[in-house]
Protein backbone atom coordinates (compact mmCIF):
# COMPACT_ATOMS: atom_id res chain seq x y z
CA UNK A 1 0.00 0.00 0.00
CA UNK A 2 2.49 2.36 0.99
CA UNK A 3 4.92 1.44 -1.89
CA UNK A 4 1.76 2.48 -4.37
CA UNK A 5 1.45 5.90 -2.84
CA UNK A 6 5.52 6.75 -3.38
CA UNK A 7 5.40 6.09 -7.21
CA UNK A 8 2.04 8.66 -7.03
CA UNK A 9 3.75 11.39 -5.42
CA UNK A 10 7.00 11.03 -7.66
CA UNK A 11 4.31 10.87 -10.56
CA UNK A 12 2.48 14.47 -9.04
CA UNK A 13 6.18 15.85 -9.01
CA UNK A 14 6.67 15.16 -12.44
CA UNK A 15 3.52 16.69 -13.60
CA UNK A 16 4.38 19.87 -12.04
CA UNK A 17 7.44 20.04 -13.16
CA UNK A 18 6.93 19.37 -16.75
CA UNK A 19 3.71 21.24 -17.02
CA UNK A 20 4.39 24.19 -14.82
CA UNK A 21 7.99 24.62 -13.75
CA UNK A 22 8.66 25.80 -17.23
CA UNK A 23 7.19 29.42 -16.55
CA UNK A 24 9.37 31.23 -13.86
CA UNK A 25 8.02 32.21 -10.81
CA UNK A 26 6.55 35.82 -10.97
CA UNK A 27 5.41 35.56 -14.68
CA UNK A 28 1.83 35.72 -15.37
CA UNK A 29 0.46 33.80 -18.84
CA UNK A 30 -0.22 35.95 -21.47
CA UNK A 31 -1.50 33.09 -23.80
CA UNK A 32 -4.04 31.23 -22.23
CA UNK A 33 -3.45 27.48 -24.59
CA UNK A 34 -6.70 27.28 -25.66
CA UNK A 35 -7.39 30.06 -27.61
CA UNK A 36 -6.26 33.72 -29.11
CA UNK A 37 -8.08 35.96 -26.46
CA UNK A 38 -5.80 39.04 -25.79
CA UNK A 39 -4.01 38.76 -29.09
CA UNK A 40 -4.34 40.24 -32.41
CA UNK A 41 -2.76 40.02 -35.98
CA UNK A 42 -1.38 43.37 -37.39
CA UNK A 43 -3.48 44.25 -40.54
CA UNK A 44 -0.45 46.81 -41.85
CA UNK A 45 2.38 44.67 -41.19
CA UNK A 46 4.34 44.31 -44.87
CA UNK A 47 4.79 40.52 -43.68
CA UNK A 48 1.73 39.90 -45.03
CA UNK A 49 -2.20 40.64 -43.26
CA UNK A 50 -3.83 37.28 -43.05
CA UNK A 51 -1.03 34.86 -41.51
CA UNK A 52 -2.55 31.25 -39.84
CA UNK A 53 -2.47 31.25 -36.17
CA UNK A 54 -3.81 28.49 -34.71
CA UNK A 55 -3.94 26.96 -31.02
CA UNK A 56 -3.29 23.45 -30.98
CA UNK A 57 -3.05 21.57 -27.68
CA UNK A 58 -1.41 23.68 -25.98
CA UNK A 59 0.65 25.84 -28.22
CA UNK A 60 0.43 28.54 -30.74
CA UNK A 61 1.42 27.11 -34.41
CA UNK A 62 1.96 29.68 -37.30
CA UNK A 63 2.28 28.98 -40.89
CA UNK A 64 2.00 31.47 -43.68
CA UNK A 65 -1.43 32.16 -45.26
CA UNK A 66 -1.77 32.14 -48.50
CA UNK A 67 1.22 31.18 -49.76
CA UNK A 68 4.36 33.52 -49.75
CA UNK A 69 2.34 35.83 -47.21
CA UNK A 70 3.58 35.87 -43.35
CA UNK A 71 2.37 38.47 -40.73
CA UNK A 72 2.65 39.54 -37.18
CA UNK A 73 0.26 38.45 -34.27
CA UNK A 74 0.14 41.38 -31.20
CA UNK A 75 -0.85 41.08 -27.56
CA UNK A 76 -3.43 43.64 -27.44
CA UNK A 77 -1.39 45.53 -24.31
CA UNK A 78 1.37 47.21 -24.69
CA UNK A 79 4.41 46.69 -22.10
CA UNK A 80 7.24 48.91 -21.17
CA UNK A 81 9.50 47.42 -19.01
CA UNK A 82 9.04 43.86 -18.31
CA UNK A 83 10.21 40.00 -18.23
CA UNK A 84 9.10 37.75 -21.25
CA UNK A 85 9.43 34.26 -20.93
CA UNK A 86 8.09 31.88 -23.87
CA UNK A 87 9.20 28.16 -25.63
CA UNK A 88 9.34 28.25 -28.89
CA UNK A 89 10.00 25.50 -32.05
CA UNK A 90 11.29 26.38 -34.99
CA UNK A 91 11.67 24.61 -38.34
CA UNK A 92 14.67 24.98 -40.27
CA UNK A 93 14.82 27.63 -42.92
CA UNK A 94 12.08 29.75 -41.91
CA UNK A 95 11.92 33.05 -40.30
CA UNK A 96 10.59 35.11 -37.72
CA UNK A 97 10.91 35.90 -34.61
CA UNK A 98 9.93 37.53 -31.54
CA UNK A 99 8.92 41.27 -31.59
CA UNK A 100 9.29 43.21 -28.35
CA UNK A 101 7.94 46.88 -28.02
CA UNK A 102 6.19 46.45 -31.50
CA UNK A 103 4.13 49.31 -32.64
CA UNK A 104 1.01 48.14 -34.51
CA UNK A 105 2.15 47.46 -37.97
CA UNK A 106 5.38 45.42 -36.18
CA UNK A 107 8.35 47.70 -36.08
CA UNK A 108 9.88 46.63 -33.33
CA UNK A 109 13.44 45.26 -31.59
CA UNK A 110 13.26 41.50 -32.85
CA UNK A 111 14.96 38.33 -31.47
CA UNK A 112 15.76 36.81 -34.37
CA UNK A 113 14.66 33.27 -35.62
CA UNK A 114 16.45 31.99 -38.71
CA UNK A 115 18.36 28.48 -38.49
CA UNK A 116 19.52 28.57 -41.99
CA UNK A 117 21.05 31.83 -41.58
CA UNK A 118 22.24 30.71 -38.03
CA UNK A 119 21.03 33.68 -36.74
CA UNK A 120 18.46 32.85 -34.30
CA UNK A 121 18.70 34.58 -30.89
CA UNK A 122 20.44 37.66 -32.62
CA UNK A 123 18.66 41.09 -31.97
CA UNK A 124 17.61 43.06 -34.75
CA UNK A 125 15.44 45.51 -35.73
CA UNK A 126 12.45 45.26 -37.70
CA UNK A 127 11.42 48.19 -39.85
CA UNK A 128 13.61 50.38 -38.28
CA UNK A 129 17.77 50.24 -37.97
CA UNK A 130 18.81 48.69 -34.09
CA UNK A 131 22.05 50.74 -32.94
CA UNK A 132 23.94 47.92 -31.60
CA UNK A 133 23.05 44.72 -33.77
CA UNK A 134 23.95 41.82 -30.74
CA UNK A 135 23.97 38.15 -31.78
CA UNK A 136 24.03 34.90 -29.57
CA UNK A 137 27.22 33.31 -30.29
CA UNK A 138 27.30 30.95 -27.63
CA UNK A 139 23.51 29.62 -28.77
CA UNK A 140 24.62 26.38 -30.45
CA UNK A 141 26.13 25.26 -26.46
CA UNK A 142 22.71 25.07 -24.91
CA UNK A 143 20.13 24.67 -28.18
CA UNK A 144 18.39 21.95 -28.72
CA UNK A 145 17.66 22.08 -32.99
CA UNK A 146 13.93 20.81 -34.00
CA UNK A 147 12.49 21.00 -30.22
CA UNK A 148 11.34 23.10 -27.91
CA UNK A 149 13.75 25.88 -26.58
CA UNK A 150 13.49 28.24 -23.60
CA UNK A 151 13.44 32.33 -24.34
CA UNK A 152 13.62 35.32 -21.73
CA UNK A 153 13.82 38.40 -22.46
CA UNK A 154 14.03 41.39 -20.06
CA UNK A 155 13.57 45.10 -21.47
CA UNK A 156 13.97 48.11 -19.75
CA UNK A 157 14.30 52.09 -19.99
CA UNK A 158 13.38 54.75 -22.08
CA UNK A 159 16.78 54.24 -23.69
CA UNK A 160 16.58 50.18 -24.24
CA UNK A 161 18.27 47.67 -22.55
CA UNK A 162 17.67 44.32 -23.25
CA UNK A 163 19.12 40.89 -21.79
CA UNK A 164 18.53 37.85 -23.96
CA UNK A 165 19.09 34.22 -22.17
CA UNK A 166 18.14 30.80 -24.25
CA UNK A 167 17.76 27.66 -22.17
CA UNK A 168 18.41 29.72 -19.06
CA UNK A 169 21.89 30.81 -19.92
CA UNK A 170 22.35 34.31 -20.72
CA UNK A 171 23.15 35.22 -24.38
CA UNK A 172 23.73 39.12 -24.59
CA UNK A 173 23.12 42.18 -22.47
CA UNK A 174 23.08 45.30 -24.75
CA UNK A 175 22.34 48.63 -23.94
CA UNK A 176 21.32 50.99 -26.46
CA UNK A 177 23.33 54.29 -26.99
CA UNK A 178 20.18 55.92 -28.30
CA UNK A 179 15.87 54.55 -28.27
CA UNK A 180 15.31 53.32 -32.00
CA UNK A 181 12.02 53.95 -32.38
CA UNK A 182 11.15 56.55 -34.79
CA UNK A 183 8.45 57.63 -32.96
CA UNK A 184 10.54 57.25 -29.93
CA UNK A 185 8.14 54.57 -28.04
CA UNK A 186 8.95 53.71 -24.49
CA UNK A 187 6.23 50.86 -24.41
CA UNK A 188 4.60 48.67 -27.29
CA UNK A 189 3.31 44.84 -27.68
CA UNK A 190 4.94 41.54 -27.62
CA UNK A 191 4.66 40.27 -31.38
CA UNK A 192 5.52 36.63 -33.27
CA UNK A 193 6.58 36.50 -36.69
CA UNK A 194 6.35 34.83 -39.44
CA UNK A 195 8.42 35.83 -42.76
CA UNK A 196 6.54 36.78 -46.17
CA UNK A 197 8.25 35.02 -48.80
CA UNK A 198 6.13 36.05 -51.97
CA UNK A 199 5.21 39.36 -54.11
CA UNK A 200 1.61 39.52 -55.51
CA UNK A 201 2.97 39.21 -58.94
CA UNK A 202 5.65 38.89 -60.75
CA UNK A 203 5.49 42.28 -62.61
CA UNK A 204 6.34 43.24 -58.77
CA UNK A 205 9.84 42.66 -59.36
CA UNK A 206 12.28 39.28 -58.57
CA UNK A 207 12.75 38.55 -55.55
CA UNK A 208 14.27 34.92 -54.24
CA UNK A 209 13.21 34.42 -50.32
CA UNK A 210 11.90 30.71 -50.46
CA UNK A 211 14.51 30.32 -47.92
CA UNK A 212 12.81 32.92 -45.22
CA UNK A 213 9.81 29.99 -44.86
CA UNK A 214 10.07 26.98 -46.48
CA UNK A 215 6.93 25.44 -48.24
CA UNK A 216 4.45 24.19 -45.47
CA UNK A 217 6.98 25.11 -42.79
CA UNK A 218 5.77 26.16 -38.87
CA UNK A 219 6.86 28.00 -35.61
CA UNK A 220 5.19 26.94 -32.35
CA UNK A 221 5.48 28.68 -29.35
CA UNK A 222 3.90 27.83 -25.31
CA UNK A 223 4.39 29.02 -22.14
CA UNK A 224 4.32 32.75 -23.14
CA UNK A 225 4.17 34.75 -19.58
CA UNK A 226 5.00 38.09 -19.05
CA UNK A 227 6.87 39.76 -15.60
CA UNK A 228 5.91 43.45 -15.60
CA UNK A 229 8.56 45.39 -14.00
CA UNK A 230 8.53 49.01 -12.41
CA UNK A 231 8.52 51.92 -14.97
CA UNK A 232 10.65 53.60 -13.65
CA UNK A 233 13.83 51.32 -13.91
CA UNK A 234 16.46 52.34 -16.50
CA UNK A 235 19.00 49.67 -15.86
CA UNK B 1 -33.75 59.42 -92.89
CA UNK B 2 -32.78 56.83 -90.66
CA UNK B 3 -29.29 58.12 -90.87
CA UNK B 4 -30.85 61.04 -89.79
CA UNK B 5 -32.32 59.90 -86.71
CA UNK B 6 -28.52 57.99 -85.86
CA UNK B 7 -26.75 61.02 -86.25
CA UNK B 8 -30.02 62.64 -83.57
CA UNK B 9 -29.95 60.16 -81.29
CA UNK B 10 -25.87 59.84 -80.90
CA UNK B 11 -26.36 63.88 -80.48
CA UNK B 12 -28.60 63.42 -78.33
CA UNK B 13 -26.32 61.00 -76.49
CA UNK B 14 -23.43 63.44 -76.34
CA UNK B 15 -26.00 66.30 -75.26
CA UNK B 16 -26.82 64.10 -72.31
CA UNK B 17 -24.95 61.76 -71.67
CA UNK B 18 -21.60 62.76 -71.65
CA UNK B 19 -21.64 66.50 -72.23
CA UNK B 20 -21.64 67.28 -68.58
CA UNK B 21 -17.84 65.70 -68.29
CA UNK B 22 -16.99 68.22 -70.83
CA UNK B 23 -18.06 70.54 -68.51
CA UNK B 24 -15.56 69.35 -65.88
CA UNK B 25 -12.38 70.84 -65.40
CA UNK B 26 -9.35 68.60 -65.18
CA UNK B 27 -7.96 70.30 -61.69
CA UNK B 28 -9.89 72.07 -59.43
CA UNK B 29 -9.04 73.91 -56.16
CA UNK B 30 -11.09 74.85 -53.61
CA UNK B 31 -11.29 77.59 -51.00
CA UNK B 32 -9.29 76.06 -48.47
CA UNK B 33 -6.43 75.27 -51.17
CA UNK B 34 -6.97 71.77 -51.67
CA UNK B 35 -6.00 70.44 -55.15
CA UNK B 36 -8.56 67.71 -56.74
CA UNK B 37 -7.72 66.01 -60.10
CA UNK B 38 -10.74 64.98 -62.07
CA UNK B 39 -10.87 60.69 -62.45
CA UNK B 40 -13.02 59.73 -65.49
CA UNK B 41 -15.26 56.64 -65.48
CA UNK B 42 -13.34 53.29 -66.44
CA UNK B 43 -12.29 49.80 -65.19
CA UNK B 44 -9.92 47.81 -63.73
CA UNK B 45 -9.37 44.50 -62.04
CA UNK B 46 -8.84 44.05 -58.47
CA UNK B 47 -7.66 41.00 -56.32
CA UNK B 48 -5.62 39.23 -59.14
CA UNK B 49 -2.62 37.26 -57.15
CA UNK B 50 -0.16 35.85 -58.42
CA UNK B 51 2.09 35.04 -55.67
CA UNK B 52 5.79 34.91 -56.81
CA UNK B 53 8.69 31.88 -56.10
CA UNK B 54 12.28 33.06 -57.03
CA UNK B 55 14.39 30.43 -58.86
CA UNK B 56 16.47 27.37 -56.94
CA UNK B 57 20.06 28.95 -56.04
CA UNK B 58 22.71 26.28 -54.84
CA UNK B 59 24.76 27.00 -52.04
CA UNK B 60 26.98 29.66 -52.17
CA UNK B 61 30.07 29.44 -49.78
CA UNK B 62 31.51 33.20 -49.23
CA UNK B 63 35.25 33.31 -48.11
CA UNK B 64 35.82 33.35 -44.54
CA UNK B 65 32.09 31.78 -43.59
CA UNK B 66 30.15 29.18 -43.22
CA UNK B 67 28.24 28.20 -46.33
CA UNK B 68 24.12 28.92 -45.56
CA UNK B 69 22.51 26.13 -46.36
CA UNK B 70 19.69 26.80 -49.10
CA UNK B 71 16.25 24.22 -49.70
CA UNK B 72 16.56 22.12 -51.99
CA UNK B 73 15.26 22.06 -55.98
CA UNK B 74 12.07 19.98 -54.79
CA UNK B 75 11.37 22.41 -52.03
CA UNK B 76 11.04 25.07 -55.08
CA UNK B 77 8.71 22.64 -57.40
CA UNK B 78 6.74 22.19 -54.37
CA UNK B 79 6.44 26.04 -53.38
CA UNK B 80 5.76 26.67 -57.60
CA UNK B 81 2.34 24.33 -56.72
CA UNK B 82 1.52 26.08 -53.73
CA UNK B 83 1.46 29.55 -55.65
CA UNK B 84 -0.57 28.37 -58.31
CA UNK B 85 -2.93 26.36 -55.90
CA UNK B 86 -3.02 30.14 -54.06
CA UNK B 87 -3.64 32.07 -57.38
CA UNK B 88 -6.82 34.28 -57.48
CA UNK B 89 -7.66 35.56 -60.52
CA UNK B 90 -9.16 38.45 -59.37
CA UNK B 91 -12.50 40.41 -60.84
CA UNK B 92 -13.77 43.36 -62.77
CA UNK B 93 -14.39 46.77 -61.18
CA UNK B 94 -16.41 49.42 -63.02
CA UNK B 95 -15.97 52.68 -62.00
CA UNK B 96 -19.24 54.74 -63.31
CA UNK B 97 -19.01 58.13 -62.18
CA UNK B 98 -16.25 60.80 -62.41
CA UNK B 99 -15.17 61.86 -59.23
CA UNK B 100 -11.91 64.50 -58.05
CA UNK B 101 -9.61 62.63 -56.19
CA UNK B 102 -6.82 64.85 -53.77
CA UNK B 103 -4.11 65.32 -55.70
CA UNK B 104 -2.20 65.44 -52.43
CA UNK B 105 -2.86 63.41 -48.65
CA UNK B 106 -4.60 66.25 -46.66
CA UNK B 107 -1.33 68.57 -45.29
CA UNK B 108 -1.36 69.29 -41.04
CA UNK B 109 -1.54 73.15 -42.54
CA UNK B 110 -5.43 71.81 -44.14
CA UNK B 111 -6.35 70.32 -41.31
CA UNK B 112 -5.07 73.21 -38.99
CA UNK B 113 -7.65 75.28 -41.40
CA UNK B 114 -10.34 73.18 -41.15
CA UNK B 115 -10.46 71.78 -37.74
CA UNK B 116 -8.26 74.33 -35.71
CA UNK B 117 -5.68 72.10 -34.11
CA UNK B 118 -2.68 69.86 -35.51
CA UNK B 119 -3.05 65.99 -34.43
CA UNK B 120 0.24 64.95 -36.16
CA UNK B 121 2.99 63.72 -34.94
CA UNK B 122 5.44 64.61 -36.96
CA UNK B 123 5.81 68.46 -36.50
CA UNK B 124 7.93 71.11 -34.56
CA UNK B 125 11.07 69.09 -33.35
CA UNK B 126 10.10 65.94 -35.43
CA UNK B 127 10.95 67.59 -39.33
CA UNK B 128 13.33 70.15 -40.41
CA UNK B 129 10.90 71.28 -42.91
CA UNK B 130 7.86 72.33 -43.46
CA UNK B 131 5.26 70.58 -41.06
CA UNK B 132 2.65 72.15 -42.24
CA UNK B 133 2.83 71.01 -45.72
CA UNK B 134 3.76 67.29 -44.31
CA UNK B 135 0.34 65.17 -44.50
CA UNK B 136 -1.62 65.32 -41.51
CA UNK B 137 -1.37 61.67 -39.10
CA UNK B 138 -2.47 60.60 -36.26
CA UNK B 139 -5.97 60.22 -36.89
CA UNK B 140 -8.71 57.70 -36.67
CA UNK B 141 -11.35 56.65 -39.50
CA UNK B 142 -14.08 59.10 -37.09
CA UNK B 143 -11.28 62.04 -37.10
CA UNK B 144 -11.05 62.24 -41.14
CA UNK B 145 -14.96 61.81 -40.99
CA UNK B 146 -15.39 64.82 -38.57
CA UNK B 147 -12.99 67.00 -41.01
CA UNK B 148 -15.03 65.94 -43.91
CA UNK B 149 -18.28 66.67 -42.15
CA UNK B 150 -16.87 70.24 -41.38
CA UNK B 151 -15.49 70.52 -45.11
CA UNK B 152 -18.36 70.15 -46.18
CA UNK B 153 -19.55 72.71 -43.96
CA UNK B 154 -17.01 75.54 -44.99
CA UNK B 155 -17.37 74.98 -48.50
CA UNK B 156 -20.80 74.48 -49.17
CA UNK B 157 -19.80 75.01 -53.17
CA UNK B 158 -18.45 71.24 -53.35
CA UNK B 159 -19.72 67.69 -51.72
CA UNK B 160 -16.80 65.70 -50.01
CA UNK B 161 -16.51 62.42 -48.54
CA UNK B 162 -13.41 59.95 -48.41
CA UNK B 163 -13.01 57.56 -51.59
CA UNK B 164 -14.08 53.77 -51.71
CA UNK B 165 -11.58 51.77 -51.71
CA UNK B 166 -11.86 51.21 -55.54
CA UNK B 167 -12.18 54.54 -56.14
CA UNK B 168 -8.51 54.97 -54.50
CA UNK B 169 -7.01 51.72 -56.26
CA UNK B 170 -8.46 52.88 -59.78
CA UNK B 171 -6.84 56.40 -58.98
CA UNK B 172 -3.69 55.11 -57.59
CA UNK B 173 -3.57 52.43 -60.64
CA UNK B 174 -4.12 55.22 -62.86
CA UNK B 175 -4.58 52.96 -65.74
CA UNK B 176 -1.85 50.01 -64.56
CA UNK B 177 -3.15 46.99 -65.15
CA UNK B 178 -0.36 44.83 -63.26
CA UNK B 179 0.59 45.77 -59.70
CA UNK B 180 3.87 48.26 -59.68
CA UNK B 181 7.52 47.49 -60.16
CA UNK B 182 9.32 47.67 -56.89
CA UNK B 183 11.86 50.46 -58.69
CA UNK B 184 8.82 52.52 -59.48
CA UNK B 185 7.50 52.60 -55.74
CA UNK B 186 10.69 53.83 -54.47
CA UNK B 187 10.40 56.81 -57.18
CA UNK B 188 6.29 57.34 -56.79
CA UNK B 189 6.28 56.94 -52.86
CA UNK B 190 7.88 58.37 -49.54
CA UNK B 191 8.78 54.61 -48.16
CA UNK B 192 12.07 53.02 -45.83
CA UNK B 193 12.21 56.53 -44.21
CA UNK B 194 12.30 57.39 -40.82
CA UNK B 195 9.28 60.52 -41.07
CA UNK B 196 6.84 61.70 -43.41
CA UNK B 197 7.58 64.05 -46.13
CA UNK B 198 6.14 67.10 -47.79
CA UNK B 199 3.34 65.89 -49.84
CA UNK B 200 4.55 65.87 -53.43
CA UNK B 201 8.01 65.57 -53.26
CA UNK B 202 8.20 62.67 -55.60
CA UNK B 203 6.84 61.57 -58.78
CA UNK B 204 3.52 61.63 -59.62
CA UNK B 205 1.05 58.99 -61.18
CA UNK B 206 0.27 58.72 -65.08
CA UNK B 207 -3.00 60.90 -63.78
CA UNK B 208 -0.99 63.61 -62.14
CA UNK B 209 -1.74 62.42 -58.41
CA UNK B 210 0.96 62.35 -55.67
CA UNK B 211 2.13 60.06 -52.46
CA UNK B 212 -0.93 57.32 -53.26
CA UNK B 213 2.02 54.82 -52.20
CA UNK B 214 4.17 55.36 -49.08
CA UNK B 215 4.02 58.86 -47.30
CA UNK B 216 0.94 58.36 -44.80
CA UNK B 217 -1.63 54.99 -45.20
CA UNK B 218 -4.77 56.58 -46.44
CA UNK B 219 -8.03 56.06 -44.73
CA UNK B 220 -10.86 54.45 -47.46
CA UNK B 221 -14.77 54.61 -46.85
CA UNK B 222 -14.60 50.74 -47.02
CA UNK B 223 -15.46 47.97 -43.80
CA UNK B 224 -12.21 45.45 -43.79
CA UNK B 225 -13.34 41.64 -44.59
CA UNK B 226 -10.64 40.78 -43.01
CA UNK B 227 -8.97 38.99 -46.09
CA UNK B 228 -5.97 39.76 -48.28
CA UNK B 229 -7.95 41.18 -50.28
CA UNK B 230 -11.22 43.18 -51.17
CA UNK B 231 -14.43 41.12 -52.09
CA UNK B 232 -16.58 42.31 -55.03
CA UNK B 233 -18.89 43.87 -52.75
CA UNK B 234 -17.53 45.34 -49.60
CA UNK B 235 -18.67 44.37 -46.04
CA UNK B 236 -21.96 46.35 -44.31
CA UNK B 237 -20.55 46.38 -40.80
CA UNK B 238 -17.03 45.47 -39.49
CA UNK B 239 -14.51 45.83 -36.72
CA UNK B 240 -12.26 48.15 -38.56
CA UNK B 241 -11.58 50.12 -41.80
CA UNK B 242 -9.64 49.56 -44.82
CA UNK B 243 -5.96 51.34 -45.08
CA UNK B 244 -4.23 51.64 -48.52
CA UNK B 245 -0.59 52.69 -49.89
CA UNK B 246 1.63 51.77 -47.12
CA UNK B 247 3.41 54.57 -45.30
CA UNK B 248 7.03 55.95 -44.86
CA UNK B 249 7.46 52.92 -42.79
CA UNK B 250 6.28 50.72 -45.42
CA UNK B 251 8.31 48.30 -47.68
CA UNK B 252 8.48 47.77 -51.15
CA UNK B 253 6.21 44.36 -50.98
CA UNK B 254 3.57 46.53 -49.14
CA UNK B 255 3.44 49.77 -50.80
CA UNK B 256 1.57 48.31 -53.51
CA UNK B 257 -1.94 49.16 -55.59
CA UNK B 258 -3.30 46.06 -54.37
CA UNK B 259 -2.08 45.95 -50.55
CA UNK B 260 -6.03 45.97 -48.87
CA UNK B 261 -4.69 46.71 -45.20
CA UNK B 262 -7.18 47.99 -42.52
CA UNK B 263 -6.81 49.98 -38.98
CA UNK B 264 -5.54 51.07 -36.48
CA UNK B 265 -2.00 51.08 -37.82
CA UNK B 266 0.30 53.13 -36.09
CA UNK B 267 -1.28 56.26 -35.67
CA UNK B 268 1.55 58.01 -36.39
CA UNK B 269 1.86 57.05 -40.53
CA UNK B 270 -2.11 57.46 -40.79
CA UNK B 271 -3.49 60.35 -42.60
CA UNK B 272 -5.98 60.42 -45.97
CA UNK B 273 -7.10 62.00 -48.82
CA UNK B 274 -10.65 63.32 -49.91
CA UNK B 275 -12.65 62.73 -53.04
CA UNK B 276 -15.17 65.51 -53.98
CA UNK B 277 -18.00 64.85 -56.16
CA UNK B 278 -18.43 65.66 -60.20
CA UNK B 279 -21.62 68.08 -60.07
Amino acid sequence: MRLKIIPVSILFLFLNCSVFAQVPTGFKPIFNGENLEGWHLSRTTHQGTTPDFQVEENYIIVKQQPYGQGGVLLTDKKYRNFELYLEAKIDSFSNGGIFIRSSESGIAYQIEFDESAGSTGSLYGERMPVSKVMQATSRAKVWKANDWNSFRIRMVGEVPHITLWINGVQMWEVKQPKNDFTAGATAGMIGLQSHWTALFSPAAGEWNGLNSWAPGATHCFRNIAIKELDKNLTE
Amino acid sequence: MLKKLGTMLLLGYDLFSAAPLWAQSETVTNSIGMEFVLIKPGSMLVGKFQPTVGEYKPPMPQPGEPTRPVLPESAYKEAEKMAQAASTPGFPVTINQAYYIGKFEVTQAQWQKVMGRNPAFFQGKQVTDNAGKHPVENITWQDAQAFIKRLNKLDKAHVYRLPTEFEWEYAARAGAEDDILWAKARTMGVISEPTTREVGTKEPNAWGIYDMIGNVWEWVEDYYNEKIFADPVPPRTGKQHVLKGASFTGDAKNATYLTHAAGPGNGFDVGFRVVMAVR
